[in-house]
């Protein structure tokens, strides 16, 4: 092994799909396919960019390790069930391997909250490789106070703390690459320790090796439990750890997406900080746990969600944070170039305002999935429950900002069929738990109330469809939750015609949809196709016996995933490029729906397509 | 020392203080709920945790009013402000030292080093308390204060 500093490494910006996700159920580093970090947070996922390169350019600082040239990348992958990364090059006729996870499971033990482990190992011969350290905190890009201690790099930043050693020694400085040869035989680790308003804690890199380990063997353990009979079971295993990694442990709360203002439109203005809560994102995250035998994680969202909202009760608020506060007001972050370009960098998110009457529904559609599997609720939950169908019950007739977050509120069919579920599925869990009769009636009223007025105002008889919002000819994708609901029967022309009308109208190419046509929501710019919006057709298909479209649809959806299972919110139906934040927990509890909706169909068509 | 008047005033005092926290929580002015957060220490049922918590409440209070009565009697004066004060450092000491260490012992609240084995659900209070709501440390003064107070009042007209 041989060392010495050389100049800065000019980089290109990778491309979404590049990024894989290391994360602790704590906080996210997404990496690129050359080694580098070019994302993390700390002390959580809303927390200060250590790393922020992704979207703040070459002065927000990266963590890359990998060859010192030009090399080619010749298998990506997560090592089978576990969250441990690895990407190996073909370097002239040697082969690099970088292996990097982060240490999920600290409880209990005298170990850093963030701690992640990156071993670079040689086979064949000898390879260069390149050591760039260089953190700056938050939206300043602030440099950090250097001291060597022990044998570790520490870089401070008042209360905060960053910590890098290494196995064999290495002289590193921040913002300045280092050169090494890694030989066979001779693997270099590097160990990154965070300490956030406490002590630093060192973790000798042979020992943080270790805890890689033992952390793999507990994620196979994990994943061993999900329901052996799901079709697509590797797919769906993935998805299953990747909403896990974005599940912050210490809440139990399912962060939309780790990362802040990845565009939906390269170069435009539709960027938005999704390092939030949403309770629709939790709620189905409670049906997608329950369903594959994962009862505990869907009892922590369920908690989540009941505990966030209780200051607000009855009112859900549209998005919360980590911790169930108000989300701070959206700003902008001068200075930051934006990915490809695309500014604002936006921190906050106003949608956090917004009456969005669809949350009810998927809250209450959670805790109906809960007693269906027959959990009986705590009488706390079901007053929670009942107050939410109050309010439904009173308020429904209000315009919302629906669904997509239009910032002009309307009258929303999918929220108006969302409310309908909200009383619905309420009024099926009264039939186990105690209700009086005044309220029974007042909810079965409001129900059907929602039910006709939408067959009469949500309704175009002549596309045979349900539409966006009353008046309008436009379709909307959210739509296709209609055969999961009853209110219409599945065989019901009426559902069949939306399923079709949006597969039709909505079509952006091949599996692909847009959420509602194109330009109609507001904002300048395009975007892309909506990757749930195709798994919800999915669950649509399967739902109403269509199962082998529904299987194909699937497998083609399955082709868009990045080399290691993952999506973004979008995708550029011209190009296949992944769009928005990324990796998206909508997204990725859509497909797990979807094969859930495969696996339960009936075997047989009823009826060709 | 009066020790029929603590028996008395440190129940008293320590209603007062859980009924007007379950106040704020209804106004909702902060999700704290100390009968829960104690009661869960026993039983994962919140409803029944509230009940056992508010027992589990009302001697933690007792035990406190001890503190606060014997101070009383070491001065040789209760008064309103007395109390207030005691309030003050009653509170300070709860938000920054007792709330911030109950996830080392409570067997169903998540820590922040929480990881995916976690099965707790309880969320940790954070740094005061401010996980529950912004306005937590100002309920929780407020409360603390009034149970100072109550107790100085009380203690003084015996």
């Amino acid at each position: 092994m041989t060392g010495g500093s050389g100049g800065t490494c000019p980089r290109p910006p990778a491309s979404i799909s590049d990024y894989g996700l290391l994360g602790d159920t704590r906080t996210a580093a997404l990496v690129a396919a050359d080694g580098g970090i070019d994302w993390l947070c700390v002390p959580r996922f809303d927390g200060e960019p250590l790393f922020g390169r992704l979207v703040g350019g070459p002065d927000a600082g990266t963590f890359r390790v990998g060859p010192g040239r030009p090399a080619t990348v010749v298998e990506r992958r997560y090592r089978q069930h576990t969250t441990t990364l690895e990407t190996t090059w073909a370097v002239g006729s040697g082969r690099l391997t970088l292996t990097e996870a982060m240490v999920a499971e600290i409880s209990g033990r005298l170990l850093p909250t963030t701690l992640i482990v990156r071993r670079l190992s040689a086979e064949e011969e000898a390879v260069d490789i390149v050591v760039e350290f260089d953190p700056r905190l938050g939206a300043r890009h602030s440099r950090p106070r250097v001291h060597r201690r022990r044998h570790a790099l520490v870089c401070e930043w008042g209360s905060l703390a960053v910590s890098l050693a290494s196995t064999p020694e290495l002289t590193v400085e921040p913002g300045r690459p280092t050169s090494i040869t890694v030989r066979p035989g001779h693997a270099v680790t590097l160990v990154l320790a965070v300490a956030h308003r406490e002590p630093l804690i060192h973790v000798e890199p042979a020992a943080a090796w270790e805890l890689l380990r033992a952390d793999e063997n507990r994620w196979r353990a994990w994943a061993a439990e999900i329901d052996g009979s799901l079709p697509f079971r590797e797919h769906v295993v993935r998805s299953l750890l990747t909403l896990r990694l974005l599940t912050y442990s210490p809440s139990q709360a399912p962060v939309a997406a780790p990362t802040t203002s990845l565009p939906e439109d390269p170069g435009g203005v539709r960027n938005w900080d999704y390092r939030y809560v949403w309770p629709r994102d939790a709620s189905i995250g409670v049906s997608a746990f329950l369903s594959v035998g994962k009862p505990e994680e869907a009892h922590g969202f369920l908690a989540w969600l009941l505990h966030a909202s209780r200051l607000q009760r009855p009112r859900l608020p549209a998005l919360l944070t980590l911790h169930g506060r108000h989300v701070p007001a959206e700003r902008a972050l001068p200075g930051w170039p934006g990915y490809l370009g695309s500014v604002p960098v936006r921190i906050g998110n106003d949608a956090a305002g917004q009456h969005q009457l669809d949350g009810y529904g998927w809250v209450v559609d959670a805790a109906w999935a809960f007693a269906q599997k027959g959990h009986l609720l705590y009488n706390e939950t079901w007053r929670a429950v009942r107050g939410f169908a109050d309010l439904v019950a009173r308020h429904w007739q209000q315009p919302d900002a629906g669904i997509w977050e239009v910032r002009t509120p309307g009258q929303h069919v999918h929220s108006k069929l969302m409310g309908w579920l909200a009383l619905d599925r309420a009024l099926r869990i009264a039939d186990t738990h105690p209700l009086s009769d005044r309220q029974r009636r007042r909810w079965q009223m409001a129900r059907d109330a929602i039910a006709t007025e939408i067959r009469t105002r949500g309704f175009d008889p002549t596309a045979g469809s349900y539409v966006r919002s009353y008046g309008s000819p436009d379709l909307d994708a959210a739509l296709l939750v209609l055969p999961l609901l009853d209110m219409d029967s599945i065989e019901s022309p009426r559902v069949r015609g939306t399923i079709n009308a949006i597969r039709d109208r909505l079509s952006a190419g091949g599996p692909l949809l847009y959420r509602y046509p194109p330009g109609s929501d507001g904002f300048p710019g395009a975007e892309g196709a909506f990757l749930p919006c195709s798994f919800w057709l999915v669950q649509a298909l399967a739902r109403t016996g269509r199962r082998a479209e529904a299987v194909d649809l699937f497998q083609a959806m399955l082709e868009h995933a990045n080399p290691l299972g993952l999506y973004a919110e979008e995708l550029d139906p011209a190009t296949g490029a992944h769009l928005g934040n990324y990796p998206q927990t909508l997204t990725h509890a859509a497909l797990i729906q979807a094969a859930l909706a495969i696996r339960d169909a009936p075997a047989i068509d009823p009826e060709p397509a | 020392m009066d020790w029929a008047g603590w028996a008395l005033f440190g129940l008293v005092a320590t209603a007062a203080l859980t009924a007007a926290l379950i106040a704020a929580q209804l106004a909702g002015l902060t999700r704290l709920d100390l009968p829960l957060v104690l009661g869960t220490l026993v039983t994962e049922d919140p409803d029944r945790a509230r009940v056992i918590g508010f027992f589990i409440h009302l001697c933690a209070g007792q035990g406190f009013a001890l503190g606060y009565a014997a101070t009383f009697a070491l001065l040789n004066r209760a008064t309103w402000w007395i109390g207030a004060l005691f309030g003050i450092l009653h509170v300070a000491i709860a938000l920054t030292v007792l709330l911030p260490l109950l996830p080392g012992v409570h067997p169903r609240m998540a820590s922040l080093r929480a990881g995916p084995a976690s099965t707790a659900v309880l969320e940790p209070p954070g740094l005061f308390a401010l996980n529950y709501g912004v306005q937590t440390p100002a309920v929780t003064a407020v409360v603390h204060v009034m149970y100072g107070v109550v107790l100085g009042l009380l203690l003084s007209a015996d």
